[in-house]
């Protein structure tokens, strides 16, 4: 039963993660900008993330969906997201009106309170695939003597 | 490959350093292929953005400071010292408000007799036009529509032989 959730989780949190990255692959500049509104990172520094960021992503997705390094990879998006919500704060306490930038890097979900409690979320479940010692069918076995 | 080679969970405690290197693995491997990407997109962007690409979205036009010298001299333009930190003593524009992001309210309560929003302002910070055109927001807001932002900031303004006087105690 706990093999199962987290496996679940790892799904979950993995297609959520693989899903994000999509568009900011394909559009690197969109999301420089999508960046850039949060005033945040260094102009020098812009490119380098949004280069950076979607690989990232969708590295420690895709270790999440196929079971590859389980609590490494929970491990890296817990801590993506907690920067994520980092950086979503500072957004909401400085009044900006930006687009989170999260999923879609032309226009999307506004910065808000609800972008909060849904990383929040996502937090959560990255704990059963970082905590739990059952690593819910993963690939890691094939590796193993 | 990236877990410890056994089939037994590991005991409490001792998996923070296994899931560390399997995160710092994986960080790698993602900083790897972004190399590799980045070298096989012939669009790629380039590695380091210049800042003029990413115009900042003011929230109040920009004003030259020859512009801002001529209206300082008719006198017309209310002048505000939008710095965060700004001590007795600093230098600034004679007879500039000062008003700071972090103390808005506060700051725009003080100078409740003395400026209104059918004024004409400029705002100057020092180089970082991010807390000045926070400040310029932040009036808009409360209506007043006549706001400008010094371009440059001080600097430009002392480099093109603007007056310059120090700040007083009580003014802050």
């Amino acid at each position: 039963m706990k093999g199962i959730l987290v496996l679940a989780c790892r799904l979950f949190v993995g297609g959520i993660f693989i899903y994000a990255s999509l568009d900011k692959l394909g559009h690197p500049q969109a999301f420089a900008v999508a960046i850039s509104h949060y005033r945040i990172v260094p102009y020098p520094l812009l490119h380098f993330f949004a280069h950076l960021l979607p690989v990232v992503e969708i590295v420690t997705g895709s270790a999440l969906v196929l079971g590859i390094g389980r609590r490494g990879a929970a491990l890296l998006a817990a801590a993506m997201t907690v920067v994520f919500m980092a950086a979503i704060t500072s957004a909401l306490i400085r009044n900006l009106d930006i687009s989170c930038g999260c999923f879609n890097t032309d226009g999307g979900h506004a910065v808000g309170i609800d972008l909060l409690w849904r990383d929040g979320i996502l937090l959560l479940l990255c704990l059963p695939p970082l905590l739990a010692r059952n690593p819910g069918f993963g690939l890691d076995r094939l590796f193993r003597k | 490959m990236l877990s410890a080679p056994s089939s037994s969970p590991a005991p409490a405690g001792t998996w923070w350093p296994a899931s560390l290197r399997e995160a710092g693995l994986l960080l790698l491997v993602a900083v790897l292929v972004t190399g590799v990407s980045w070298i096989l997109r012939s669009d790629g962007l380039p590695l380091t953005a210049d800042s003029t690409g990413y115009e900042l979205e003011l929230a109040a036009p920009l004003i030259g400071t020859e512009q801002a010298l001529e209206l300082f001299a008719e006198g017309e333009y209310l002048f505000v010292d939008a710095r965060s930190a700004v001590e007795t003593g600093e230098a600034t524009i004679p007879g500039a408000f000062l008003i700071r992001a972090e103390t808005f309210d506060d700051d725009l309560l003080g100078y409740f007799d003395f400026m209104g929003p059918e004024d004409h302002f400029i705002l100057f910070g020092d180089g970082n036009l991010l807390p000045v055109s926070d400040v310029a927001a932040r009036l808009m807001e409360r209506g007043y529509d006549n706001v400008f932002i010094l371009k440059g900031g001080l600097t430009a303004w002392r480099t093109a032989g603007g007056e310059i006087s120090h700040r007083t105690g009580d003014e802050s």
